[in-house]
């Protein structure tokens, strides 16, 4: 006994050395493998991606047709012109005010969830069938909700079977085709913010819903004073994660009309102002490169903005759920 | 008073649910149905049910042809995001010294820049390069080999975020109990790493191959010969065409083979694409 024990006091020392020696050039192959397989994404990366978004800030001062035609810097001016620009405007509110408006949609309809997903019955059933259209094609959700609105379609058609005719309307005619298009975008978007806020949900113990329940706690208190405070990091994700998507809506407009046609002014995005610009539009026009690309930068600057405001949901100091 | 404001979510959460089905099961019969019979029974079962709606579209509008892009273009540009990711984000996740965390936030800056900040470069990119190919080096040049690069490209900031997160979760013992077996670092991500991170690995690939199927901007200005184009885009080309053929059972045929492998997949994973598009980003 005395002898072993003694055997590994000796022992353990060299052998704890050797682990360190093999430690330390184990550390530095590791090492030498970190750029291998680095460098081929970030390389990528960097040539592919970064590289030509920084060169699009560069090209929005520039005004240009593209490869072969001249290329002239313009200064500020395709930002000035913007500003003057009617369809410009127009989008750039329609812009906001899709985002904002189909936002706030998604912020009560994923709240209204989050009181009743937890306990409800067939949960699992709910987020998976309501989580469907987000996987959708949104080129296949806008042809079918177009053709759900359109005059001789199924709303129309039901409208006149429930005796309601005169709540029937041309939905896709220029005043209304917008407010369609963010319903469309509701529908399609919805499933994923609730799957999201009520993964958050999950999280939460259900001690701290008991001990609410014992103090007598309604399910809107409960809501109010365990669910929200202790999910807010997640509605800030979900906020800006909306923020970049938002901002970006453009199948879903395009499908409206096809590719043969434009969407009227009243029904586009910026994203579909930039579009028509790229391609030089359906009539075939001049590509106008370089306000695609200030476009283009507006919505980056759009999208940061909303970002830093979504941050402020946030809480301040880091919560840890036991 | 309460109560009966819950009753009624509870009831239009049940109506949402029922209001989804319902979409699924009326594009499913509307591809069956005559054109006239669309808009003459909207609602109802075909009266006769029209099979020969999917031939149509399938051959005489081009849709085949497209599906056949969008299978090749979404496998192979997932097989290189995954070739690319999986690495790099093993290396910063795991090998990395004092660089790793801002090469981590460095790709992840990449997920908040909209796609139109970007779109003008990638056209002048990508028309330059056919022009350059087919100049100096192969003379052809196919445009669907530029997608593919943009594919690949602007999947790798979401891949490697969220596999980094999954390579940091796995337990360090493992690398040590191999190295100290005498396998070398490169074999230890080889063959012992990568299966650990397997399911994070496939929820990745999934993803990827569901937004890259569901893409449509990028071939819209990238690809102008129609037999290149992709399926959403040939779907929007088939619309486009509708006031000629009228072909609107044929047009829901399009809806359905453009939707049902994507519903096939989302039956298949279910709860791991949920839980991997949630999870991902919630850390």
């Amino acid at each position: 006994m005395t002898v072993t024990v003694s055997d590994t006091a000796l022992r353990a020392p060299s052998a704890d050395r050797r682990a360190k020696v093999s430690r330390g050039a184990l550390q530095g192959e590791r090492r030498r493998l970190y750029l291998p397989m680095l460098l081929p994404a970030l390389i990528a990366y960097l040539l592919f991606f970064v590289l030509p978004s920084l060169f699009g800030v560069v090209l929005s001062f520039a005004e240009w047709s593209g490869l072969g035609t001249e290329l002239s810097w313009v200064g500020f001016s395709n930002y000035v012109s913007m500003a003057g620009s009617e369809l410009f405007r127009a989008s750039f509110v329609q812009t906001l005010v899709l985002t904002l408006v189909v936002g706030l949609a998604l912020f009560l309809i994923a709240g209204a969830s989050m009181i009743v997903l937890r306990t409800a019955r067939g949960s699992a059933f709910i987020r998976a069938a309501v989580f469907l259209p987000f996987m959708i094609s949104p080129i296949a959700v806008g042809l079918a909700v177009s053709f759900l609105f359109n005059p001789d379609g199924l709303i129309n058609t039901v409208l006149g079977a429930l005796g309601l005719s005169e709540l029937r309307q041309p939905w896709l005619a220029p005043e209304l085709i917008f407010n369609v298009i963010m319903a469309g975008v509701v529908w399609s978007a919805a499933g994923f913010y609730v799957v999201l806020v009520m993964s958050a949900v999950d999280g939460i113990p259900p001690s701290y819903y008991e001990v609410a329940r014992i103090e007598g706690a309604s399910e809107l208190q409960q809501f109010r004073y365990v669910t929200l405070p202790l999910t807010r990091d997640m509605l800030a994700i979900a906020a800006s994660l909306w923020a970049i998507a938002g901002i970006k809506t453009f199948e879903i407009v395009i499908a409206f009309v096809g590719t043969a046609g434009t969407p009227p002014p009243e029904a586009r995005t910026l994203a579909v102002e930039q579009y028509l610009r790229v391609t030089g539009g359906r009539e075939g026009g001049l590509a106008q490169l370089g306000e695609a690309a200030a476009i283009g930068i507006v919505m980056t600057m759009i999208t940061a903005v909303l970002i830093v405001l979504s941050r402020r949901i946030q809480r301040r100091e880091r919560l840890e759920l036991a | 008073m309460i109560r009966a404001g819950l009753a009624l979510i509870r009831a239009l959460i049940w109506a949402w649910v029922l209001f989804n089905v319902g979409m699924v099961v009326w594009v499913l019969l509307n591809s069956l149905k005559s054109s006239r019979e669309i808009f003459d029974n909207p609602a109802g079962l075909p009266a006769i049910w029209m099979w020969e709606n999917f031939a149509t579209a399938w051959s005489d509008s081009g849709l085949g042809a497209a599906a056949i892009n969008s299978v090749v273009l979404t496998l192979v540009s997932v097989v290189l995001i995954m070739a690319l990711s999986i690495p790099a984000a093993y290396a910063v996740a795991r090998l990395g010294g004092r660089s790793s965390g801002p090469v981590a936030t460095f790709f992840a800056v990449g997920m908040s820049i909209p796609f139109q900040a970007f779109a003008v470069p990638m056209v002048l990119i990508g028309a330059g390069l056919s022009r350059f190919m087919i100049d100096w080096v192969t003379g052809v040049w196919d445009t669907r080999i530029t997608v593919t690069l943009f594919y690949v490209v602007l999947s790798l900031p979401f891949s490697i975020f969220v596999l980094i997160g999954y390579f940091r979760s796995l337990p360090g013992d493992v690398e040590e109990a191999a190295a100290l077996d005498g396998a070398s670092p490169f074999r230890t991500f080889l063959q012992i790493m990568v299966p650990l991170a397997k399911p994070g690995i496939t929820t990745v690939a999934v993803l990827n191959a569901l937004s890259l199927w569901n893409e449509t901007v990028i071939v819209l200005m990238l690809v102008p010969d129609q037999s290149a184009q992709t399926l959403n885009v040939a779907l929007l080309n088939f619309y486009s065409n509708m006031q000629y053929t009228s072909n609107w059972g044929g047009l829901f045929a399009g809806v359905v083979i453009v939707v049902l492998p994507m519903i096939a997949t989302y039956l298949w994973f279910g709860r791991r694409i949920v839980s991997g598009m949630t999870q991902g980003i919630g850390k």
